[in-house]
């Protein structure tokens, strides 16, 4: 029913309002395949680097993240 | 980083090359993300930069719709968005025709807030961001064989 009202392209995607975290992934993805474009030697190997590159993104993001909320969380109320 | 006129083989090695405009090439990277590779005969990074631009672009405004490209509201993420060339123009002037020109119950409904905005607005502004250092690269990058596999001597 969320996706009634949705004209893409125009509307924006509301019904993902509460998970627009996971929109990291596809935006580490396109960064990662302009990036190893210009970066890659061997061309060959070039969707294997994007997912490691989308990966290592995606994980370091994360680990940002859950240090941020245990600094907030446990480190901040102790001062 | 090897002169001008000079490329490198797959073994790290110079070898004459076919002599390129970089000034040209790196405008036309500008006017179209990765046609300054193709036209310096790099046509699969070409390729793939094009369609990293057009994968960033579609996603932020699906997500955030037209209204993540605002050249008068945005005018600083504009900047950035900007260097996805005639791209982020257009998504701009699309915006000032369907929801500027709208009724406010029209812009209330196809205006993006809060998280979406942003995101949006990012993923547009980061491709244009990536494509100034595609045009950098197509510009002052290191000479490269034809799409040739190879390793360039500062990579590992």
């Amino acid at each position: 029913m969320k996706f009634l009202a949705w004209i893409p392209f125009l509307s924006p995607m509301n019904w993902i309002q509460s998970a627009w975290y996971l929109l990291l992934i596809p935006l580490a993805l396109g960064v990662s395949m302009i990036y190893k474009a210009m970066r890659v030697t061997d061309i060959h190997a070039y969707w294997r680097q994007v997912g490691v590159m989308t990966l290592q993104v995606v994980l370091a993001i994360t680990g940002l993240a859950v240090g941020l909320i245990l600094f907030v969380r446990y480190i901040i109320p102790m001062t | 980083m090897t002169g001008p006129s000079k490329r490198q083989d797959t073994h790290g090695q110079d070898s004459p090359g076919r002599s390129s405009n970089r000034p040209l090439a790196a405008l036309l990277a500008w006017l179209l993300p990765g046609l300054g590779h193709m036209y310096l005969g790099q046509r699969f990074r070409g390729r793939m930069i094009l369609l990293g631009t057009l994968f960033l672009v579609t996603f932020g405004v699906l997500i955030g719709g037209v209204d993540v490209v605002d050249m008068q509201r945005d005018r600083l993420w504009f900047i950035a968005q900007a260097g996805t060339g005639p791209i982020a123009f257009l998504l701009d002037l699309l915006n000032q025709a369907l929801l500027k020109t709208a009724s406010p119950g029209t812009q209330a409904q196809f205006t993006s807030l809060g998280n979406l905005n942003s995101t949006g607005t990012l993923y547009i502004a980061l491709a244009g961001l990536m494509n100034v250092v595609v045009i950098i690269d197509a510009l002052a990058g290191p000479e490269r064989a034809h799409d040739t596999p190879g390793r360039r001597s500062t990579d590992r």
